[in-house]
């Protein structure tokens, strides 16, 4: 069973900074999956990790991804919330959710989402945002409901449920900063995705 | 208690648009009412008062009381292009709930305006010490159906053949309730 940590307003910033391995699967950098496409670039022999997608920067002359300075050329840079939105899409796009996904599979994106909920923890520390909050304890409770290791018929929706749950506190976030709320599809390119058939707005 | 200071604030609509959210103010009369006017026949018929008469909205502003009513407006420029309200009342068995009632401007759905208004009453719910958010919505209106099921808005009652559009024609009422964190 997924416990989250507790946590309090001291989030470093989204800087670039190096990374140890092991900290991509850290509340400082909640995203344990990385956009499919950079997983094809070729190695740039970098210390560095992609604060916002956890991806190491890499890619070549003709195939790009870094850019100078070291810095990747990722998708969520300079928008607000990056590393909540990369994390939001890793786990959106994520093998856990294809029809003939492994047990192993959904149980890491199972893990993924109580690290994506630790991350939305650690910024909502930092406002006072009730709605947010509230969608936020709404996902810790789907989470919880949805333990893949009890072969829980109804873990798939209520992992889903809690992915819906952490999308509307990030859009929440958003909205307090004047800013339109995230759109996972605008950055499917960067996932093996298919497409939705249809979206809509009010 | 609400915290006003937050207006004026702008929102960013997804094409890019940026638009002002600030409490309605007493010279907002003209502005509201051609809001009104351009809201296509076929949503008017669904609401409560008629708002294509100027002293419909003059009414409004002459009685503004923001503990009773708070009106937010979506300015572009100085064009109305929503206009969202929290209703609440001070006493009685219902002081802790909160009606909210969200209208947008034509040419200004499907930007996700409307769930951005949705969004900003339930922060002013939220701050306001009441235990629930109540709309009520006709269930031909899909759209602001789905806006507020989108922001946690659950259904809690649907009504059948309930209300009356202007011309007489009978439709289910829902009622979508949003419970409060406190």
């Amino acid at each position: 069973m997924y416990a989250p940590p507790e946590v309090s307003c001291a989030v470093a910033g989204a800087g670039m900074r190096p990374l140890p391995i092991a900290a991509t699967n850290s509340v400082t950098n909640p995203v344990a999956g990385a956009p499919s496409r950079w997983d094809n670039l070729g190695m740039a022999g970098t210390d560095y990790l992609c604060p916002h997608c956890g991806a190491e920067p890499r890619g070549g002359p003709r195939r790009g991804g870094s850019r100078p300075g070291g810095k990747p050329g990722c998708p969520y840079d300079g928008l607000a919330y990056a590393a909540l939105r990369a994390g939001h899409d890793a786990i959106y796009f994520g093998q856990w959710r294809r029809i003939d996904s492994l047990p192993t599979e959904i149980r890491r994106g199972y893990h993924r989402i109580g690290r994506h909920l630790d991350a939305i923890g650690a910024e909502l520390a930092c406002h006072d945002l009730p709605g947010a909050a509230r969608d936020l304890d709404e996902a810790l409770e789907a989470l919880h409901a949805a333990d893949p290791r009890e072969d829980a018929p109804d873990a798939l929706r209520l992992m889903d449920n809690a992915l819906s749950y952490a999308h509307r506190a990030i859009d929440d976030l958003l909205h307090e900063r004047g800013l339109p709320p995230h759109h996972p599809m605008d950055f499917s390119e960067w996932y093996d995705v298919v497409e939705v058939p249809f979206r809509d707005e009010w | 208690m609400i915290d006003l200071e937050r207006y004026p604030r702008e929102v960013t609509l997804r094409n890019g648009a940026t638009l002002v959210f600030r409490p309605m103010g007493r010279d907002d009369v003209d502005r509201l009412w051609v809001f009104f006017q351009r809201i296509p026949p076929e949503d008017k018929m669904f609401f409560r008062q008629d708002v294509s008469r100027r002293e419909a909205v003059q009414r409004w502003a002459d009685t503004l009381d923001y503990g009773l009513v708070l009106p937010i407006l979506a300015l572009e420029g100085d064009r109305v292009v929503g206009d969202a309200t929290l209703h609440r009342k001070r006493t009685g068995w219902k002081q802790r709930v909160g009606v909210v009632r969200v209208q947008i401007a034509p040419d200004y759905r499907h930007l996700g305006l409307g769930t951005a208004m949705v969004r900003e009453l339930r922060h002013l719910g939220e701050k306001s010490a009441l235990h629930y958010l109540m709309a009520e919505v006709i269930e031909e209106q899909a759209a602001a159906v789905r806006a507020f099921e989108k922001m946690g808005f659950v259904r809690g009652a649907t009504y059948r053949n309930f209300v009356n559009d202007q011309g007489g024609g009978l439709h289910n009422l829902l009622v979508l309730l949003y419970r409060m964190s406190s």
